[in-house]
């Protein structure tokens, strides 16, 4: 399947912290294409919450998508960043509520329960930042609920 | 800025050149049946009313050359029908030489176009024919001498060798002959896409890359044979080409504050990119029917492994798609017509028991409409069983228990459901119409479908030709730009009052009601708009859309929005701006969908609510049954009679009109006099007959303007008799206004 061949967050690996409002994400940085500042997002009329709209990437047209909304938790209020990641059905844009940050990854902590995430590890400026599983959080199926 | 005037006309004409390519590849078909000793009286009455209903088309649609062709063929066929002559290589070859006037006369029409001479030749060369040999002992007629060519016009042995079933005469233009011997193939370019099914049935030899309209079919120094993968790298380059040009243009403008749409040099170059493009990607075209021999042995294999009998039809050979969107099509395809064999169609014993022909038929019909192309699977199987459909959802899903039969029907394409009782093969294990449904979102298509319990199914598949550059009406609503492509716009009205008919909003367009809404409340992103308005055309709809303000025209290459947005029927796809915007490109007929459902949904509100104000009396709108076998007669009336604000319903013989009628009686039927299995005439009677019905109004709407047939449509109790080939839009509308008003 999809998720074998997409590389998850393991222990010592590099990985891109995703502050969201009070939370933090992180996903392995080997899943990221790079983080856009600002993104100028066109509103998509009649799609679901989670899409908060279409931009330009050097002329590829990328979703951004509400990572708030996409875990099932409250929805962001701004996009300053878009966290690039590629999935098995295309590149998405995240969004990300701070400039995102690149770590090395201590062991676990623990395992997290949110439908769409592995585990939960602690990071720098002793905050825990929850692993994103990519290919089950950004599948059609899911945005389009 | 002027929207598309005449756009529907051509359309209607478009859509006529399909179906006629489909009925003439059926008369030669049957002519070749005819010649091999079959003159069965069946075969005979089918032949002439091929001919007939070319005519009666080709008058509505406005191509007087083409009607008096295919008037002659009739009047020939006539003769043949009639017994007073018999069949002889002359008659062949004067029917053939009759469809080669008609192939050539028909795509010059559509180009606005005559030519007298084809026409005139080929008229009188079947008036001679008329004076053949009389009628002698059928066995002789068909003896071996027959069948010798002779020394026929060229187009015999060409459509001699292309008598396999599926194989066609390649559209549009095959009046010339082919010039290798008919016994080999043609090479046949572009071959891997119908490679794969093992199947060796020869193919329309002019598709692949040179496939387009051209004057006469190429000869094989003309072609050339190109690896797809090449033609895609182009494609692709071009792409690129065009994209770092719009990068230019905004660097222009960035750096050095030049505004390039005002350079003559960045024009050139972006209108040569634009026509570059066009080409590369008509290069990748291919006929949607190349996928035809795949299906038909998968109908045949299955048939044979249930012990059914089942027929495969193709319609509409000169339908093209990109060749990236005919791929994904071939799957949901298969699933639809091995579903048609093992699910609709019904063993030969049940089918002589319903009284229907042991042979089932299975139809591919493929036709352009707009930049869209419509592939129908359809039946004449047993139907879907609407209450069984029904009842097995409600077991997982209470809802479903609620939901009218329309509703109820679209449950088929959920995950899982099935109602077949035995899992065999094939099919009944519940998956499949939402694997369908899923591929073909991918490539931003929709499905519809149909059913008539007893009658049979149709699913309608409509996919893009290609994610190419369309022309847009660009405007804003609710502050936001989107692009609307010109194709779908009707006309654009300047800022007018609307009216509340029967709880909807109307404005006028042509003397005529059409809905009206704010685009902005119709996308969820504002409220009212007091600009002006644009009439967009969906494939059976007018609606109007007020919207804040009209931007400009222009060229949008459409984008797909990718796997991960989910698929919005309103939204087309997206196009990045020279600024580095992305412009959205918006959808007729999902916005017109999305309007008709909201204002339905308001006004039950308004129901449910009690309303404290006195309506206007509300005029239900009246419902009109339109009965013609013709399916461009059918829609050009569906349009005509929609746009006037009337409901329609449709059927294609009198037998299905009658069905139609006991399920919900209609307001007035029009019926065309010459179909299959119960004709106009007949129809009327059987109405007449029935007391509850007596006062049914019943127009006949024909290409014969005898007046014997006048008589006899009077005699057999019709109100009205109009004569196609004096078809007027006007003159029609106010016939059946007048009746319905005497009605009402």
């Amino acid at each position: 399947m999809a998720g074998a061949s997409t590389p998850r967050v393991v222990l010592g690996q590099l990985a891109l912290l995703i502050p969201v409002g009070s939370d933090t994400y992180a996903v392995s940085l080997e899943t990221v294409r790079e983080v856009v500042v600002d993104p100028r997002v066109t509103k998509l009329p009649t799609s679901p919450a989670v899409v908060r709209g279409v931009f330009n990437l050097r002329g590829d047209i990328v979703p951004l998508l509400d990572t708030g909304l996409l875990l099932g938790l409250r929805p962001v209020m701004e996009e300053p960043y878009a966290v690039l990641v590629e999935t098995p059905h295309g590149t998405a844009g995240l969004v990300a509520t701070d400039m995102p940050l690149t770590v090395r990854l201590n062991e676990s902590v623990g395992h997290s329960d949110i439908e769409g995430t592995t585990e939960t590890y602690l990071v720098a400026d002793a905050r825990l930042a929850v692993a994103l599983d990519i290919p089950v959080l950004l599948s059609p199926g899911r945005i389009s609920q | 800025m002027s929207p598309q005037e005449s756009l529907s006309e051509n359309d209607f004409q478009r859509l006529f050149a399909m179906e006629a390519e489909g009925r003439l590849d059926t008369l030669v078909d049957e002519l070749l049946e005819l010649e091999k000793g079959g003159a069965t009286p069946e075969v005979v009455a089918s032949l002439f009313r091929e001919a007939h209903t070319i005519k009666g088309g080709a008058a509505v649609v406005g191509m007087p050359h083409v009607a008096r062709v295919a008037h002659a063929l009739e009047d020939l066929l006539e003769e043949v029908r009639r017994e007073r002559r018999g069949v002889d290589t002359a008659l062949i070859d004067a029917v053939l030489a009759g469809v080669d006037a008609i192939r050539t006369l028909i795509p010059l029409a559509v180009a606005g176009q005559e030519h007298e001479k084809v026409a005139f030749d080929a008229e009188q060369r079947l008036r001679i024919a008329v004076g053949g040999p009389p009628v002698v002992d059928d066995k002789a007629a068909a003896g071996p001498d027959v069948t010798a060519p002779a020394a026929a016009p060229g187009a015999t042995p060409s459509v001699r060798a292309s008598a396999a079933p599926d194989v066609t005469v390649p559209a549009p233009s095959a009046a010339a002959p082919p010039p290798v011997a008919p016994a080999a193939p043609p090479p046949a370019p572009a071959r891997e896409h119908h490679a794969g099914d093992g199947s060796v049935e020869a193919h329309g030899a002019a598709d692949g890359a040179a496939g387009h309209a051209e004057p006469a079919r190429a000869t094989a120094t003309e072609m050339l044979q190109i690896p797809v993968h090449r033609i895609d790298e182009l494609v692709r380059l071009i792409g690129e080409a065009s994209a770092a040009t719009l990068r230019l243009g905004s660097a222009l403008l960035e750096r050095l504050e030049r505004d390039p749409s005002g350079l003559t040099e960045y024009r050139d170059l972006v209108r040569s990119l634009n026509e570059l493009q066009e080409l590369a990607l008509h290069a990748r075209m291919i006929p949607v029917m190349s996928l035809a021999p795949r299906l038909r042995r998968a109908v045949r294999d299955l048939a044979r492994e249930t012990g059914k009998e089942v027929r495969f039809e193709t319609r509409g050979d000169d339908a093209e798609i990109d060749r990236g969107v005919l791929e994904r099509l071939a799957d949901p395809l298969l699933h639809l017509v091995r579903n048609a064999v093992d699910h609709g169609v019904e063993s030969a014993d049940e089918r002589r028991q319903k009284g229907k022909p042991a042979e089932g038929t299975i139809r591919l019909h493929a036709m352009q409409l707009g930049s869209e192309v419509v592939i129908a699977v359809s039946d004449d199987g047993r139907g879907i069983d609407v209450a069984r459909v029904r009842e097995t959802a409600g077991r997982t899903d209470r809802s479903a228990i609620e939901m009218d039969d329309e509703a109820a029907l679209y449950l088929i394409f959920r995950s899982g459901l099935t109602t077949a009782t035995k899992v065999t093969g094939v099919s009944g294990r519940g998956v499949g119409l939402d694997a369908v449904r899923a591929s073909l979102n991918a490539v931003r298509g929709r499905i519809e479908v149909r059913s008539d319990p007893g009658m049979g199914t149709e699913f309608r598949i409509a996919v893009p030709i290609t994610m190419a550059t369309l022309r847009c009406l660009v405007i804003k609503a609710g502050g936001q730009a989107f692009a609307i492509p010109l194709h779908s716009v009707r006309a654009v009205l300047p800022s007018q009052p609307s009216a509340t008919v029967g709880g909807r909003a109307m404005t006028m367009l042509d003397g005529r009601p059409v809905p009206i809404s704010s685009l902005s409340a119709v996308l969820g992103t504002g409220n009212g708009a007091v600009g002006p308005a644009v009439v967009l055309a969906g494939l059976t709809r007018s609606h109007a859309f007020t919207v804040d303000d009209l931007v400009d025209q222009r060229d949008v290459v459409v984008k797909g929005l990718g796997e991960l947005v989910p698929r919005l029927p309103a939204v087309a796809g997206a196009g990045v701006q020279p600024d580095g915007s992305i412009l959205l490109v918006l959808e007729a007929a999902g916005l017109i969908e999305r309007a008709r459902r909201m204002d339905n949904g308001d006004r039950s509100q308004e129901a449910a609510g009690g309303g404290g104000h006195e309506e206007p009396v509300p005029h239900r709108a009246a419902s009109i049954l339109v009965v013609d076998d013709a399916l461009t007669v059918r829609e050009l009336q569906r349009s005509i009679f929609e746009n006037a604000g009337y409901r329609v319903r449709v059927a294609v013989n009198g037998e299905e009109a009658l069905a139609e009628i006991s399920h919900e009686r209609p307001d007035l039927v029009l019926t065309d006099v010459q179909m299959p299995r119960m004709d106009g005439f007949e129809l009327t009677e059987a109405i007449r007959k029935q007391p509850s019905l007596a006062s049914l109004p019943v127009i006949i709407l024909t290409s014969r303007g005898s007046d014997e047939d006048r008589r006899r449509g009077l005699e057999c109790g019709a109100d009205g008799y109009i004569v196609k080939s004096g078809f007027d839009q006007s003159a029609l509308l106010s016939a059946v206004e007048r009746l319905l008003g005497e009605d009402r």
